[in-house]
């Protein structure tokens, strides 16, 4: 046998061995913490109570509204088709599913914006994008949306305008103006994704 | 870095221009290799030529300890490869299938087309024997589909499966092909010695 | 029988390249800078546990008191620093934080055990910062709550209890205040949720 092969042989070896000698291999989802301190920098991921407002009275299909707070609260009082992710189960395989979903923009609320925006912190980091967080949280949309205070004479249109839109968006949230609800659309449809649609070939 | 239409570092459109160049590289290797050749391609049954099993083992050990090493650079991205389904059942019949086919036929579906390639008569037989093969599968799938699904074990790999990790079952595999490389070259000398009618080079 | 099937020369050089190939991986693999102490999931329970916030009555508790060694940044711009600032605070604007000497340098604070307090003009401000440093591994990180702001409106006795992730208000109480149709009492909680999950690998496939 010639010796080439087991230089060959023992080359192949030493090189598999090699593999189990490396340590584990990082997460290359994650991105660096100097990227993530920049981006937490950049105030571009915050939207506004009346942005997130409009997006759900224009039923814009992209807005995917995550709630972080206890399942409890969840029940009690959302936003219109909003997800429940409690915080502490951020990272919880079955939740990671609902986020980085293409085309959509995910918007973290809270009762405040600090636990939304610690929840877009550790998202980011996974290496998500097209997160944001709804500046405020909810307080601020009870008092922006839900209770909006009419502006002094001496302002400016653009704030009457803006009161105007609230009180439209007010009336259209409590039901002053009654969009009748669907009867037959109660419940929730869970489209998950197909398995094994890939072409498969063979030799 | 990689895979790179999965991590949209290229579009999805190139998909046929890579299927293209690596075909291109696949095919010259096997008629490199002599895989135009049945009696290359049988001679693993009979014992009197290992060279499928070489070549196929060789490329099969050096791709996953290139990928390992390769993913541990950050090269690439493993979890986003895609892994075939595991369909059980039909994967057995099929692989039972396709050595009686290698054995009686002398080729493998892609050798034949390397045989096509350099004109072999029994290599244009074969692969439109192939083809309307494909044709009556796919017309009558609805007939076996239940049989081809059952026993899906889902996106699974070996080492999820059996809880090992990646770098143990390569290492094994490693080791694994090189006795049997070992073993298969001491078969072929002692088949190759009784054997008058074909003549070694 | 192949000819090179008795001397692999090819085959060696091939597996040369391999390995070389490898080599130049290994040689080019550089260790990052900053790497992550904590797991994403160390982090979620870190959120969860309200630890590491420190209210402006400890901030002077430590300021005052001579046990504990405590330093303060404030990583809000210059301009703003210069306007007015916690006595004793260091100004490293937010961009600036992970910068070379700054991270010696709170390395070094680790040591010697001092207490890091980080503020900016809301706890907004400082709270990406605070998480930033805390998963890269300064734990004696702590973050000011409520800001500067707060801070100010303490200094100045106007203050209620800090309470930011507290609800304001009981909302489905105030969010249906106004409903006056018959339809269903029951708010307009009833609704369709069409969930949708994300698709994972999908790559086509092929085969030997």
């Amino acid at each position: 046998m010639n010796k080439n092969y087991l230089f060959l042989a023992i080359l192949m070896i030493l090189l598999a061995a090699g593999l189990l000698l490396v340590p584990e291999r990082q997460n290359y989802q994650q991105i660096k913490p100097e990227k993530l301190m920049w981006d937490i920098t950049q105030t571009s991921r915050f939207v506004t109570v009346d942005q997130v407002a409009q997006m759900i009275i224009e039923g814009d299909p992209t807005l995917e509204l995550i709630d972080i707070r206890p399942a409890k609260d969840f029940e009690a009082f959302s936003l219109t088709n909003a997800i429940n992710i409690p915080l502490d189960s951020l990272m919880k395989p079955d939740y990671q599913d609902y986020l980085g979903i293409e085309d959509m923009n995910v918007v973290f609320y809270g009762n405040s914006d600090i636990k939304a925006d610690q929840a877009w912190v550790i998202s980011k980091r996974m290496g998500y994008n097209s997160i944001y967080v709804m500046q405020g949280g909810l307080n601020c949309w009870i008092r922006k949306i839900i209770q909006p205070v009419e502006p002094e004479e001496s302002a400016s249109q653009e704030e009457f305008d803006l009161y105007q839109f609230r009180k439209g968006a007010c009336a259209f949230f409590t039901g002053t103006k009654v969009e009748a609800p669907d009867a037959g659309k109660t419940g929730i449809k869970v489209v998950k994704r197909k398995k094994g649609t890939a072409v498969a070939g063979g030799c | 870095m990689g895979p790179l239409i999965p991590q949209e570092i290229i579009t999805g459109q190139w998909d046929f221009v890579i299927a293209l160049l690596i075909g291109g590289a696949f095919g010259f290797i096997l008629e490199a290799s002599g895989f135009s050749s049945s009696r290359n391609i049988a001679g693993v049954f009979y014992g009197y030529n290992f060279v499928v099993l070489r070549v196929f083992f060789t490329a099969m050990i050096v791709a996953m300890v290139g990928l390992l090493y390769f993913s541990y650079f950050g090269w690439i991205d493993l979890d986003l490869v895609f892994v075939l389904p595991t369909y059980l059942n039909s994967m057995l019949f099929g692989g039972f299938l396709m050595g009686l086919g290698f054995v009686i036929g002398g080729f493998c579906p892609g050798t034949s087309y390397t045989a096509v390639a350099i004109g072999k008569i029994d290599g244009i037989v074969f692969a439109t024997g192939f083809l309307i093969g494909v044709f009556l599968f796919a017309e009558g799938f609805p007939f076996y589909e239940d049989f081809y699904t059952a026993n899906d074990l889902g996106n699974i790999t070996i080492g999820e499966m059996f809880g090992i990790s990646n770098e143990w079952i390569a290492f094994l595999f490693v080791v694994v092909a090189i006795v049997a490389f070992y073993v298969t070259w001491l078969i072929e000398k002692r088949v190759r010695k009784n054997m008058t009618e074909y003549k070694f080079e | 029988m192949h000819v090179h099937e008795l001397n692999p020369k090819k085959t060696v050089i091939t597996m040369v390249i391999f390995v070389v190939v490898i080599i130049a991986g290994l040689l080019t693999l550089t260790n990052p800078r900053l790497k992550y102490a904590l797991t994403p999931e160390q982090t979620v329970l870190l959120t969860v546990s309200d630890d590491g916030g420190i209210t402006p009555e400890k901030l002077e508790l430590m300021l005052t008191g001579s046990t504990e060694k405590v330093e303060i940044i404030d990583i809000r711009n210059h301009y703003e620093f210069a306007r007015g600032h916690i006595p004793g605070a260091r100004n490293i604007s937010a961009v600036e934080l992970l910068e070379k000497d700054n991270i010696e340098w709170l390395k070094d604070l680790q040591e010697k055990g001092f207490t890091v307090v980080i503020y900016g003009k809301n706890q907004m401000q400082a709270n990406g910062p605070w998480m930033v440093f805390r998963q890269i591994g300064f734990s004696n990180v702590h973050v000011l709550l409520g800001g500067y702001q707060y801070y100010l409106a303490y200094k100045n006795h106007e203050t209620q209890n800090y309470s930011p992730c507290k609800a304001d208000f009981n909302y489905a109480e105030v969010a249906k205040v106004s409903v006056t149709s018959g339809e269903d009492n029951n708010q307009p909680a009833k609704k369709t949720t069409i969930v949708r999950r994300k698709k994972k690998g999908g790559a086509v496939a092929g085969g030997c």
